[in-house]
């Protein structure tokens, strides 16, 4: 996973954790972006991943034919969100709406890995298995994910 | 019985299926906000006012469903505005209320992860609209 580590100790910006790089987000951006920002400024230990992640993931949401490029910069903690797949992402996520929001309502357990064994976890599990949850270079970037599913997490 | 869309009458039928609801009840566990539901008008649909739905909820329960003026429901916790024929769409299972939102056809206000933590209570809440006959206002022939 690609970290910045001498970024630890800098605290993340008060104002401005998730910006758009479009003039007009779409509305699943805004709704992401929004999302992530409340996780990262309500929950305290959610500021570490998000402020040494550096990673681009694309979530692309078969069912509405929409997607978003989610850009950790690390820096202190910043995230830019894209319309759209945009290119040279870490991973890309492809899965339906409703998966989306399971992905988000994953719970964290011990060492900070998502707990893939409670009812929303075997869901989320049995959808990788069965391809409607398919995640493009899972296999070098687990770490990664895993810190990109704390930062999303709601739980 | 049929009730008129987005009537009283509606209201109460609406917080009769909450309340059967055993999916609900288990999915709304805890929760403890408001939620207001705005429906805009569409005069061309003949629904001529926009209405507000003031729903009081509580952990896994319908204390309270009323229809009012929109400036009722845009004073709740949690607010989703859509014009009558989203909503229509919604409750006659033409759009998914997950999919409405992520795609901007319905407006969410409020505190994002905690809406998100009760995505399956919204969901069977949603369900629970379904299973109202409602007289659609664009579709009475006079």
């Amino acid at each position: 996973m690609a970290r910045r580590n001498d970024q630890l100790k800098s605290e993340p910006k008060k104002e401005g954790l998730v910006d758009y790089a479009d003039k007009e987000p779409s509305a699943f951006a805004t709704m992401l972006g929004g999302l992530i920002e409340a996780n990262v400024e309500g929950r305290i230990e959610k500021r570490k991943d998000f402020s040494t992640l550096v990673a681009r993931v694309g979530i692309w949401v078969n069912d509405i034919d929409e997607g978003v490029t989610l850009d950790f910069k690390g820096r202190g903690g910043w995230l830019t969100v894209h319309n759209g797949l945009v290119p040279n992402r870490t991973l890309t996520i492809r899965t339906d709406a409703e998966t989306v929001m399971s992905l988000s309502n994953l719970k964290i357990g011990p060492f900070g890995l998502p707990v893939y064994y409670d009812e929303v976890g075997r869901g989320v599990a049995a959808k990788l298995l069965n391809g409607k949850l398919k995640i493009d270079g899972l296999l070098a970037n687990v770490m990664t994910l895993n810190a990109v599913t704390r930062i999303f997490s709601v739980q | 019985m049929t009730v008129k869309a987005f009537s009283a009458d509606w209201a109460a039928a609406f917080k009769d299926e909450v309340n059967k609801s055993t999916a609900y009840k288990a999915a709304g566990k805890g929760w403890k906000w408001t939620v207001g539901l705005v429906v805009e008008a569409e005069p061309d649909k003949h629904f001529a006012e926009a209405r507000g739905i003031v729903m009081d909820l509580f952990d896994g329960e319908a204390r309270d469903i009323k229809v009012g003026p929109a400036s009722d429901a845009q004073k709740c916790d949690f607010v989703i505005t859509a014009p009558y024929s989203r909503w229509k769409q919604v409750a006659t299972k033409e759009l998914d209320a997950t999919k409405g939102m992520l795609q901007g056809k319905l407006k969410l206000k409020g505190d994002l992860p905690t809406i998100v933590r009760y995505t399956k209570a919204s969901q069977e809440m949603t369900e629970c609209t379904t299973r109202i006959a409602v007289e659609w206002p664009d579709e009475t022939t006079s």
